[in-house]
């Protein structure tokens, strides 16, 4: 026990020692000087201030606890000593630059009691008091102390109302309207305020700068002025950001939240301006590179977010009054508005709105566009009072519901394009909508002299009108189509010729000559074709020009072998379906891209093709054709020649025709071509078809047959 | 096996468990496919559940006009009359710098510039230029905004597609459309919130692929649906001759009975998605007639599009179909209209694909508007890059072609809380570079998203350990064409 007693004497006298120099230095305090080789246990500060804290605490606790009044004892004792070398390392502090103000005085004056305090309990904890005296005063004085300490000390440390900073910043006030920004306070100012006044405050002025105080930050700190309006190449402001983070002197110092981009930009765009702190946002111009990014700042949607005085509906609700003919949605996450949409033209009926009263203020967009919504329906509109949005398009309602619209008091866009609505009822009801800012009235009764005069009777209102055929702008039709499913036929096809739009005449030749508008017959739906046709055709209607010329073929195949096969070999590029090419009825087509290319195109280069067909029964041939390709420019060639091999039964087969075909000329367009040759009638079961390429010299021409016609 | 099952069961993660909620309501299932995200919570991250906007969109739905192959600038919307001036002359190489070579002109000896053989003129009172290829697009310059600065990164059409689609441009990651319906959910649960429309003119054509418009690894409830010209436009939707509507109905049930079973076994979230798909189906198989017909249309929308909108499969049909699908709430309607690589013989070839195109894009601007829907659907229109300054081949009097080039290219925007009338970005007087404003492919859709009331950086799915935006790690949303 003797060594334990011996550092308590020796504690208590360094404690009445600590007591006694920090009086000194409190009351003196005004002609202290610190050296530089002190500064370092000034720093130390922040730092040794945890453990007095903690000893103190526990200290008090041991005091509330039963037999355990000498520990309380000891702890007490170190908690006041290690207070008071805290308060003087605090004063050694408190005179390096950049201290000053109330926070500092509160913080300093409150410490000083916490260790008076502390020493004051352990001399009487040791005088054989009553404990509960000395735990009651003690909990009264030290509790309140050192919650004041600290809450001043963590303020000038890390900046004011540090602790409830985010909780606050939560709960900002309404968000400043944008037309009543001032560029200064509520842009530039809340930047100073987040990221430098922690520092740089009436608390704090480090390098004898404050930046809270438009005055203060004019007149620029220990350096000198902060910057010169208009320009920020010279700002010192700037300079101090801009270095790297590494320099002493970049500011805020590293460790501390730095800027973003967007806030360095912001402030040398204020700065580079005339860094005025009265402007407001909205007299920059609109294309101000400030302003935008201020205006991004503010609404980080980029608009400016209405506010809604209705409380949200139930989501239960909302569930439940959601199907498949009527979607109810939020606007979005941040607001209780609700906007609904109604669809299926077959199951609608009033109830579908008159079902929606338990969400009627929050609703704030209908869309029942083109749905049979009668003029009674909507009276069922009225329920929504902050209605902002309304589609009627092609519904069917007429004036007399336009009246009943006009008691929507916050009603901003209508759309009544399509509807029965005439500018009588508009130019009576329309000043009714007092909030109306937007009408779509296209494609109603009223007439384009009536659109000039509404909006000169309604300028604040857009009146949204839209396509009129003046007949002025004369456009051309398209040509006619085909609606016959294969171009190939066996024995006889009516002819389907087609035109999309109603009320044309369609003309049309098979001779191969140009439809006209007077002569040519009109496609009437009763043409049946016999044999190979080319139709042309055109199409005419009154206000149109009339569409270019189509031309369709049609070719006529009567006999389709029982079976076919090849003798020879097709090109590995070209094999379309095999044998079965030559009489499956599908035309190909030009360009390599089309479908129709690569299927239906057999090729051969290098070796004739030779293809073999049998019938069952004989045949009467008169006639051998085949349909091919020609594009000149990539080689693609009419057959060199074609030889019709035939025999019934079992006779050895003769030759039955040749057939050639005309060369392309140099530069001619790719085309489509049929060769045919009309013989005697000869009965045939088997004919062999050997087509020969085209080949010039060591030149070998590509040849595509797509089908073969035997008639 | 025993041991496998239990493991499964503790593996559920909270997409499965609140997808199993979805599910759990048994023949709830069926009858609302409400908002299929916010039941399922597909991926949800960061507490958010996806299928409502962040924020107040300024639009609702999407149509975008894709001029697939690259439709060249220099004869549509950049105006250079100094290309003309300087017919012929090599480009400067201060001018080309580093830029990569496609294989088609890597072996050119020489690069001449070449000016538009069309003229152009100033519109509207934003006296935009626009060529004469496009007479009417030109008469609805006010409506317009024209960007021409865009910028890509890919210098093929396969991956700048793809990365104009998905974000990357390797190609397994979801499309726009699909991130949308995944954000926002249907707006019609009768119709599929992302729908594909394809047409092909008769310049160089350039493939599209259904990669475009996959859901990736998102759930595919989001996958485009492509509709198709003919008789069926959404293939295998038909009942097959004999069956009844109700025994449809039936046979729906029955099947979402037995894969709920499955579910209820395995977990796998793909088999919600079915069942979801079987009900939409069903659904679409009398919404779909009724939208797709064209026959009630008006003459005056017929000259408003052209007569061309009648002809099923043409881009013309198609953007009627858009304006169509789009008024029934489909959030994305993406057309793909082929044939812009005019690598040799442009002048006519642009000329036959911009006949194709111009006066239906304009059109259905205008039809958006007169029904007052421009204001909530936001019109794309542009390609995957653009076309060099120099030709590619032999420049001939009447005849030349362009390469690919990412590094300009215009596009426009219309509707949907874009700024009207405005021309936004520049390219030097050689259109060969950008000199002010550049919109690099991913700012250009962080705009589209925030136009749609999504934050891009928050529109995240978190997919094999690695959450994933359409915008990938970059992105900022052009607000200079915000209005």
């Amino acid at each position: 026990m003797q060594w334990y007693s011996k550092i308590r004497l020796v504690t208590e006298q360094c404690l009445l020692a600590v007591l006694l120099l920090a009086s000194f230095l409190l009351l003196f305090e005004q002609y202290l000087e610190i050296p530089y080789w002190l500064q370092p246990v000034g720093r130390m500060h922040p730092m040794l201030l945890h453990f007095p804290i903690v000893l103190l605490v526990v200290a008090l606790l041991l005091l509330w606890m039963p037999r355990s009044l000498e520990m309380a004892q000891a702890f007490l004792l170190w908690g006041s000593l290690l207070s008071g070398i805290t308060v003087i390392m605090g004063l050694f502090l408190s005179k390096e630059e950049g201290y000053t103000g109330e926070a500092l005085n509160w913080h300093k004056w409150s410490g000083a009691l916490l260790f008076y305090c502390g020493a004051g309990l352990y001399w009487l904890s040791t005088r054989k008091q009553k404990p509960v005296v000395t735990k009651w005063l003690g909990s009264l004085l030290i509790v309140p102390a050192l919650w004041i300490t600290g809450h001043y000390g963590a303020s000038l440390s890390h900046g004011e109302n540090f602790i409830l900073e985010p909780i606050l910043a939560q709960k900002k006030e309404a968000p400043v309207v944008l037309e009543e920004a001032i560029v200064y306070a509520h842009v530039i100012q809340p930047i100073l305020q987040q990221k430098c006044a922690s520092c740089h405050s009436v608390q704090k002025m480090k390098g004898a700068l404050n930046l809270t105080d438009t005055l203060a930050m004019l007149k620029g700190g220990k350096t000198g002025r902060l910057f010169i309006p208009g320009n920020s190449d010279l700002s010192l402001l700037l300079e101090r950001v801009h270095l790297p983070l590494e320099e002493k002197k970049h500011m805020p110092p590293q460790g501390k939240p730095q800027l973003t981009p967007v806030e360095v930009e912001l402030l040398t765009r204020w700065i580079d301006g005339d860094a005025s702190f009265h402007s407001r946002l909205m007299e920059l111009p609109e294309t101000d590179s400030l302003r935008i990014l201020a205006q991004s700042l503010l609404q980080p949607s980029g608009q400016l977010a209405e506010q809604f005085d209705f409380a949200a509906a139930d989501e239960n609700t909302i569930t439940q009054l959601n199907n498949f003919d009527r979607s109810i949605k939020p606007v979005d996450r941040e607001t209780p508005a609700l906007e609904v949409a109604l669809y299926n033209r077959n199951k609608y009926t009033v109830k579908h709105l008159q079902e929606l009263s338990s969400i009627r203020k929050q609703v704030i967009s209908i869309n029942l566009n083109k749905l049979p919504v009668k003029d009674a329906d909507l009276s069922a509109l009225q329920q929504f009072q902050n209605l902002r949005k309304l589609d009627l398009n092609f519904t069917d309602i007429t004036d007399a519901g336009l009246a009943t619209l006009a008691a929507l008091p916050q009603l901003r866009s209508l759309a009544i394009s399509g509807t029965k609505i005439s500018h009588a009822a508009l130019t009576n009801y329309l000043p009714g909508f007092k909030a109306l800012q937007s009408i779509a009235i296209w494609n109603t009764a009223v007439n384009p002299e009536d659109v000039i005069s509404l909006k000169k009777n309604f300028p604040k209102i857009n009146i949204v009108e839209g396509f009129i055929d003046t007949g002025v702008d004369t456009l051309k039709l398209n040509p006619p189509q085909v609606r016959n499913q294969e171009m190939v036929f066996p024995k006889a096809l009516p002819l389907e010729l087609y035109h999309p739009v109603k009320g044309v005449t369609i003309r049309y030749t098979m001779d191969g000559s140009e439809p006209d508008s007077i002569r040519s017959p009109i496609f009437d739906g009763n043409t049946i074709l016999q044999q190979h046709t080319t139709i042309k055709a055109k199409v005419f209607k009154p206000g149109w020009y009339s569409s270019e010329v189509a031309t369709f073929d049609f070719l006529k195949n009567s006999f389709i072998p029982d079976s076919v096969r090849l003798l020879s070999k097709l090109n590995d590029v070209h094999q379309a379906e095999g044998a079965e090419t030559f009489f499956n009825r599908k035309l190909g087509a030009i360009g390599a891209n089309n479908p129709a290319w690569a299927n239906y195109w057999a090729g051969v280069r290098n070796n004739d093709l030779v293809l073999e067909a049998r019938f069952d029964q004989a045949i009467p041939l008169t006639s051998v054709g085949l349909h091919y390709m020609v594009e000149e420019a990539t080689g693609i060639y009419p057959p060199a020649v074609v030889e019709v091999w035939g025999a019934a039964g079992a006779e050895s087969p003769k030759l039955l025709t040749k057939i050639t075909a005309p060369l392309p000329l140099k530069g001619e367009k790719p085309s489509l071509k049929l060769v045919q040759k009309e013989m005697p009638m000869k009965q045939v079961s088997y004919l062999k078809i050997i087509a020969r390429p085209y080949q010039k010299g060591k030149n070998r021409y590509l040849l595509l047959v797509d089908e073969m016609f035997l008639n | 096996m025993d041991k496998e099952i239990i493991e499964h069961g503790f593996s559920w993660n909270r997409r499965r468990f609140l997808s199993a909620m979805s599910i759990g309501v048994g023949s709830m299932a069926l009858g609302s496919l409400l908002m299929p995200d916010l039941l399922s919570g597909a991926g949800a991250e960061e507490g958010w559940a996806p299928g409502v906007p962040h924020f107040a969109p300024k639009a609702k739905r999407i149509i975008y006009l894709f001029q697939n192959g690259a439709p060249s600038q220099q004869e549509l919307f950049d105006y250079k009359p100094k290309l003309r001036e300087m017919h012929g002359q090599e480009i400067p190489p201060s001018v080309r710098g580093k830029q990569r070579l496609t294989g088609m002109t890597a072996n050119q000896s020489a690069f001449p510039l070449v000016g538009s053989f069309v003229d152009f003129k100033q519109y509207g009172q934003s006296g935009a230029w626009i060529s004469d290829l496009m007479p009417y697009t030109a008469k609805i310059a006010d409506e317009l905004c024209i960007i021409k600065s865009m910028y890509t990164e890919a210098i093929n059409h396969d991956p700048a597609l793809t990365f104009l689609q998905t974000g990357a441009q390797q190609g397994n990651r979801p499309s726009m459309g699909a991130w949308l319906s995944y954000g926002l959910g249907n707006e019609n649960n009768n119709l599929p919130a992302f729908t594909v429309l394809l047409s092909r003119g008769v310049g160089n054509g350039q493939g599209v692929y259904s990669k475009l418009w996959s859901n990736g690894f998102l759930d595919s409830v989001h996958q485009g649906v492509q509709f198709s010209k003919g008789e069926d436009p959404v293939l295998y939707l038909r009942d097959q001759d004999g069956m009844s509507r109700e025994s449809r109905r039936i046979m729906l049930d029955q099947i979402a009975e037995l894969n709920e079973k499955s579910y209820l076994e395995f977990g796998d979230p793909e088999i919600a998605s079915r069942i979801q798909q079987y009900e939409m189906a069903y659904r679409m198989q009398t919404a779909i007639p009724e939208v797709m017909d064209i026959s009630k249309e008006p003459e005056s929308i017929v000259k408003l599009y052209g007569p061309d909108c009648l002809v099923p499969g043409t881009f013309a049909a198609n953007c009627l179909l858009a304006r169509k699908l789009s008024e029934n709430g489909v959030r994305f309607v993406q057309l793909y209209h082929q044939g812009w690589d005019q690598h040799g013989n442009l002048p006519y070839e642009i000329a036959q694909q911009a006949k194709d195109v111009d006066q239906a894009s304009a059109a259905l601007v205008m039809d958006l508007k007169q029904r007052g829907l421009l204001d909530e659907t936001l019109v794309i229109w542009g390609g995957e890059f653009g076309r060099t300054s120099y030709t590619q081949g032999e420049l001939t009097k009447d005849n030349y072609g362009r390469d690919h080039h990412p590094r300009c290219y215009s596009i426009w925007m219309a509707g949907g809380g874009i700024k009207p009338g405005i021309v936004y970005g520049e390219t030097d007087e050689l259109g060969y570079n950008i000199i002010k404003d550049p919109v690099h492919v991913h700012d250009f859709q962080a705009t589209v998203l925030n136009q749609m009331g999504l934050d891009h950086k928050k529109l995240i799915f978190k997919h094999l350990g690695r959450r994933y935006r359409l915008t990938d790690i970059s992105g900022e949303v052009v607000r200079n064409i915000i209005s």
